[in-house]
C-alpha cells in the first residue's frame, strides 16, 4: 500500500509539473499582453513598455516559468522600495487588474465552492444512488419507472433553468428562502446552509440522474453474477445480500466518476455559482476570463488540475480498497 | 469622467430575467417616504466584482468618487449634498472656504479647518495633501486616476511627461520641483499652476486631490485599505464578495459641515445578479427593505418601477452628467458634407429605443450636457435632422461631397466606413441600427466589435480606431472646461482627430480664450458657441443626454441623482426609523 501511494504521489507531482508547463506556455501565446491591463486609461507604449519590465514580462519565457514556480514554493514580492509588497507561498502571482493577490483571491473563493461542492455531492449521492436502488429492486415496476424517469428528467434539464425554477418556487413564490447571500460557515452556520440549499439542490438534481442510472445498471449486472446467486441461494437475507454483494459489486465505477466530478466541481460550477450570486471559483474563473485576467486562469486551472490529479489518486485508493480484485501493486 | 461599465449581461441574467421579471410579489414594509434619522445599516447591491478603486488618487467613476467622497475620504472642496441644480455647488469641505485665487488664477490657496483627524486620531495636515496629490505624479503606479494635477501644477515636463516622478521615485532634486509648486505654510496649502485654471477650486472636488499619511502610504496596496478622514471607515474588504464600513469615531463632524452621516453601517454586497437585485428590490420584503441598487434598474423592470405609484418614493429617473455621442475621426473623414450627411441619416430614434427608450436618455443637440446649467444652451442642429433620420437630406448632402471631397465620398459609398463599437449585445443593437440607417441614406457602414474592456485604448490609438466611434463623457467637475477642451481640444480624450482640421484653429482660440476667463458668466457664454461650433463641424454625432434610473428599498429615504456624479447621493441616503 506504502509504495503504491509513493508512487501515485511522484506520478501527481509528474503531472502537475506538466500540467503547470503546458497551461503556462497556452498563455503565454495568447494575443492578450498583461503589461497593458495594468496600465490605465491614458496608456502609452512607453508605459505598455515599463510596465512589461515592472511584471517581469520581458524576461525570457524559460525565467518568467522558474519565477513563477519559485513563488508557488518561496512567495514572490512586487514593487521597489518602501512601496514593495509581496504575495506568500503558495503564490500563484498577481493580478493588477483587481489589484490582489491571485492566491488571495482563490482562497476567497475556495470556501463558497467546498461549500457547495460538499453538500451538493452528498445529495446528489444519496439521491443517486437512493432512486438507483430503488430502480434496480423493482426492475420494471412503477417505482422502476419513476426513478428513471426523475433521472431523465434531472439529465435533460440545464442548470441555470433549475437554479431559476428553485428560486422561482421557494423565494419569490412560497417564499420559504430569503434571496441567497452568501455567509461564511464560521460566521453564521445557520445563513451559510440557508445561503446554500437551494445550490445544493440545483447540482444535486443535474448530478444524481447520472448516479441513479449508473447505480441500477450496476445493481442489475452484479445481481446477475454467480456469487450473488450463490449468496441468495445459501439463504442469506436479502439485505445483507444487497449492501455486502451488489452494492458494493456495483460501486466501484460510481465511485470512479464521483471523484472526478467532485474534483471538477472543486474548479467551481460556473452556473450555479452565478445564478445564486456565490462568490466561488466558477465566478472568478468566468470573469478572469471575461477580462482576459492571466494569472487568475493560470492559478485557477492549476488549482483545479491538483484537485483532479489527487482525486484521481484517492480514486485509485478508494477502488483497490472496494474491489479486492484490484491488487494495488499490479 | 469616464463611462463606467459595469453591465456585463450574460446568457444567465438574460435567461434570470426572463423568469424573474414578472415576479415582484411580496409585501413592503415601508413606502419609501420618512424623515432623516441617524442609525440603522443600508445594504448595497451590485453587479460589479470591486470598487473600480479605493485608492483615492486612482478613484474616477462617478459612482466611486461619490460613495467614496460621502462616507470615506474629505477633499479641500466639495460638493453640496443637494437635490438638483443645488447639488452642483461647490462648498468648503476640509478647508475654510472655497479657496483664494491669486495671480489671475495661477495661484490658489485653500487653509485647512481645526479639528480635521484621521481615523486613527491623528491630525490630518497640511503636508498629508500635498503628499496625496504628489502621488498622481507616480503614473507607473498610480493609474487609472484623473490627472490634472499633472496637467495644471507647475513643473517642467520632458518629451516623456512631467520631470517629476512622483514621491516614490524621486530624487531630492525632483522632489523640490514638486515642493516649489505646491507648498505649505502652517495649515495652508499653496498650488502654482502653469495657467490659470479659474475653476481650479472645483478641481480639488476631486479625491485626486484628497490628503493621504505618507506613512500609512502602500503605493499599489493603498488600493485595498485606505486612511480614513471621512464619517466612516473601512472595517472589510473583500472583492468579489463585499465592503463594510463602520463609523469612523475620531471623524468630528464639527470639523465637516458637509456631510450627515446617518447610518451605522454601511454595506457592500459585490457580483450580484441583476435580475436578483431588480426583484428582490421590488418586493422589498424583510431585510431586504434596506436594500439599495448601485446598478440602476433592468430595461425589462423599468416599466414595472414606473408604472406604479407604490414605488414612486423609491424609485428617480433624472438626467446623469453623461453627453453620449459617436466620434467622427476627422483625420479620415476630412469632409464636411459626408459627415454632415451622417449626422442627418442617423434614425436617433431607433439608437435610443435600443439603449432603451425614453429611460436612456433625451435626445442631444451638442455635448454640453443640461446638467451643467451655467454653460447649456439649446444648439441650432443642422438643417434636415429629424428623430428618425432623413434619408433624403443625407443623399443631397452627399451630392455635394461627391465632388468637394470624392475620395471620401467614395469611399462612404462604396469600400465602406467603419463603426468601432464595444462587443456586447447593447451596442451590437447600436451598430444595426446605424448600418440600416446609412444604408438608406446610401453609405456603406462596416461594423468593427472591439472588446469591451479594450474599447477605449483600441479607439485612442489612431492607428487601429476606425472613421465613427462611440463614446460617453461626462464633465469632471460642473463646468464645461473639462468636457469641450477633452473631447475636440488637447484634453486626453479627443477620439475625432480633429486637430488637422482647418476649423480647428477657431475652435483653439475659443477653448484658449474660455480656459483664461476668470468671469464664469463671461466663460459660460463662450462655451457654449465653442458647443455650436463642435456642432457645426460634425467633429462628432450627438445622440443622447443620459439618464439614470436609481431604486431603493421601501426602508430606505432620501435617494435623489446626485447632479455632479450622475449617481445616489450616498450621504443623503438614510434608513427610515
Amino acid at each position: 500500500m506504502a509504495r503504491f501511494v509513493v508512487r501515485r504521489l511522484a506520478f501527481m507531482i509528474f503531472l502537475l509539473a506538466i500540467v503547470s508547463i503546458a497551461t503556462f506556455l497556452l498563455f503565454s501565446v495568447l494575443p492578450v499582453d498583461p503589461a497593458s491591463l495594468s496600465c490605465g486609461q491614458h496608456c502609452t507604449p512607453e508605459k505598455i513598455a515599463a510596465n512589461r519590465i515592472r511584471l517581469g514580462y520581458d524576461q525570457p519565457l524559460i525565467n518568467q516559468y522558474f519565477t513563477f514556480m519559485k513563488g508557488i514554493f518561496a512567495g514572490r514580492s512586487y514593487g521597489e522600495g518602501a512601496q514593495a509588497f509581496s504575495c506568500p507561498a503558495p503564490s500563484f502571482g498577481y493580478s493588477y487588474y483587481r489589484g490582489q493577490c491571485v492566491t488571495e483571491m482563490i482562497t476567497n473563493a475556495l470556501p463558497a465552492t467546498i461549500s457547495l461542492t460538499i453538500g451538493s455531492a452528498i445529495i446528489w449521492l444519496t439521491m443517486g444512488i437512493g432512486l438507483g436502488v430503488i430502480s434496480a429492486m423493482n426492475k420494471g415496476k412503477i417505482q422502476d419507472r419513476v426513478s428513471t424517469g426523475l433521472a431523465i428528467f434531472g439529465l435533460s434539464m440545464p442548470t441555470f433553468f433549475i437554479g431559476l425554477l428553485l428560486i422561482y418556487v421557494f423565494i419569490i413564490w412560497l417564499q420559504i428562502f430569503p434571496f441567497p447571500s452568501y455567509t461564511h460557515f464560521l460566521d453564521n452556520p445557520f445563513k451559510w446552509a440557508q445561503a446554500l440549499v437551494l445550490p445544493w439542490f440545483t447540482v444535486a438534481i443535474v448530478s444524481a440522474a447520472l448516479y441513479t442510472r449508473l447505480t441500477r445498471d450496476g445493481m442489475l449486472e452484479t445481481m446477475s453474477e454467480d456469487y450473488v446467486r450463490l449468496a441468495i441461494a445459501k439463504g442469506l437475507p436479502r439485505r445483507k445480500v444487497l449492501v455486502r454483494y451488489v452494492l458494493r459489486g456495483a460501486i466501484t465505477p460510481i465511485v470512479t466518476i464521483a471523484g472526478l466530478d467532485i474534483a471538477v466541481l472543486l474548479g467551481g460550477a460556473i452556473i450555479t455559482e452565478s445564478v445564486f450570486g456565490l462568490p466561488g471559483m466558477g465566478r472568478l474563473a468566468l470573469n478572469s476570463v471575461t477580462d482576459s485576467d492571466l494569472p487568475v486562469i493560470v492559478g485557477i486551472t492549476l488549482i483545479t488540475a491538483f484537485f483532479v490529479v489527487v482525486a484521481n489518486a484517492l480514486v485509485d485508493i478508494l477502488y483497490a480498497s472496494l474491489d479486492p480484485r484490484v491488487r494495488l501493486e499490479s | 469622467m469616464k463611462l463606467n461599465s459595469r453591465t456585463k449581461f450574460g446568457v444567465v441574467v438574460a435567461a434570470s430575467t426572463l423568469l424573474l421579471s414578472a415576479c415582484g410579489g411580496g409585501g413592503t414594509s415601508a413606502d419609501g417616504s420618512g424623515t432623516p434619522a441617524k442609525g440603522g445599516t443600508i445594504t448595497y447591491l451590485t453587479i460589479a466584482e470591486q470598487f473600480n478603486h479605493v485608492d483615492p488618487q486612482r478613484n474616477y467613476t462617478g459612482q466611486d468618487l461619490a460613495f467614496f467622497g460621502s462616507y470615506v475620504n474629505r477633499t479641500l472642496t466639495s460638493y453640496a449634498h443637494a437635490e438638483g441644480t443645488a447639488g452642483a455647488e461647490v462648498v468648503a469641505d476640509m478647508a475654510t472656504d472655497t479657496g483664494t485665487a491669486t495671480d489671475g488664477g495661477k495661484t490658489w490657496s485653500f487653509t485647512l479647518r481645526d479639528g480635521l483627524t484621521w481615523e486613527d486620531g491623528s491630525e490630518v495636515t497640511c503636508q498629508d495633501v500635498a503628499y496625496g496629490v504628489s502621488r498622481v505624479f507616480a503614473t507607473d503606479i498610480i493609474v487609472d486616476g484623473p490627472t490634472y494635477a499633472i496637467s495644471y501644477l507647475d513643473i517642467p515636463a520632458g518629451d516623456e511627461g512631467s520631470n517629476y516622478p512622483g514621491p516614490y521615485k524621486a530624487t531630492a532634486e525632483q522632489q523640490a520641483l514638486y515642493d516649489n509648486a505646491v507648498s505649505c505654510d502652517g495649515k495652508t496649502i499653496t498650488f502654482k499652476l502653469n495657467k490659470v485654471v479659474a475653476d481650479f477650486n472645483y478641481t480639488v472636488t476631486l479625491l485626486a486631490f484628497a490628503p493621504v499619511p505618507k506613512a500609512k502610504d502602500t503605493g499599489e496596496k493603498y488600493d485595498d485599505a485606505v486612511v480614513s478622514n471621512g464619517p466612516y471607515k473601512i472595517e472589510s474588504y473583500v472583492k468579489a464578495q463585499s465592503m463594510t464600513l463602520v463609523r469612523n469615531e475620531n471623524w468630528n463632524p464639527d470639523s465637516d459641515p458637509v456631510r450627515h452621516a446617518y447610518p451605522d453601517k454601511v454595506v457592500v454586497n459585490f457580483a450580484q445578479d441583476q435580475a436578483v437585485i431588480d426583484s428582490r428590490i421590488i418586493a422589498s420584503s424583510g431585510e431586504d427593505a434596506f436594500l439599495v441598487s448601485m446598478d440602476g434598474i433592468q430595461p425589462e423592470n423599468l416599466p414595472t418601477v414606473f408604472g406604479d405609484d407604490q414605488f414612486k418614493n423609491r424609485r428617480v429617473n433624472e438626467t446623469d452628467p453623461y453627453a453620449l455621442y459617436a466620434a467622427i475621426n476627422v483625420k479620415k473623414l476630412n469632409c464636411l458634407p459626408v459627415r454632415q450627411a451622417l449626422l442627418v441619416a442617423l434614425d436617433r430614434e431607433a439608437v435610443r429605443q435600443v439603449a432603451g427608450g425614453e429611460f436612456a436618455g433625451d435626445f442631444a443637440d451638442g455635448f454640453i450636457s443640461p446638467t451643467i446649467a451655467a454653460d447649456y444652451a439649446p444648439n441650432k442642429v443642422l438643417d434636415g435632422v429629424q428623430p428618425t433620420g432623413n434619408p433624403d437630406a443625407a443623399k443631397a448632402l452627399l451630392e455635394q461631397a461627391k465632388t468637394a471631397c470624392p475620395d471620401v465620398y467614395a469611399k462612404a459609398t462604396g469600400e465602406g466606413l467603419v463603426y468601432d463599437h464595444p462587443d456586447t449585445p447593447t451596442w451590437a443593437k447600436n451598430a444595426a441600427v446605424w448600418i440600416e440607417s446609412m444604408k438608406k441614406a446610401g453609405i456603406v457602414l462596416k461594423p468593427n466589435p472591439i472588446e469591451p474592456g479594450k474599447y477605449y485604448s483600441v479607439v485612442m490609438d489612431e492607428a487601429l480606431q476606425g472613421d465613427i466611434s462611440r463614446g460617453g463623457w461626462a464633465a469632471d467637475w460642473l463646468n464645461s472646461s473639462t468636457v469641450l477642451p477633452e473631447l475636440f481640444g488637447e484634453g486626453g480624450f479627443n477620439i475625432s482627430q480633429n486637430k488637422k482640421d482647418p476649423a480647428y484653429a477657431a475652435y483653439k482660440a475659443l477653448m484658449d480664450d474660455a480656459l483664461a476667463q476668470t468671469d464664469r458668466a463671461a466663460q459660460a457664454a463662450i462655451w457654449k458657441k465653442a458647443n455650436q461650433y463642435a456642432l457645426d463641424q460634425v467633429w462628432a454625432i450627438p445622440t443622447f443626454f443620459g439618464r439614470s434610473q436609481e431604486f431603493r428599498g421601501g426602508n430606505i429615504g432620501g435617494g435623489y441623482l446626485w447632479y455632479p456624479f450622475g449617481s445616489h447621493d450616498y450621504d443623503a441616503l438614510y434608513v427610515i426609523q
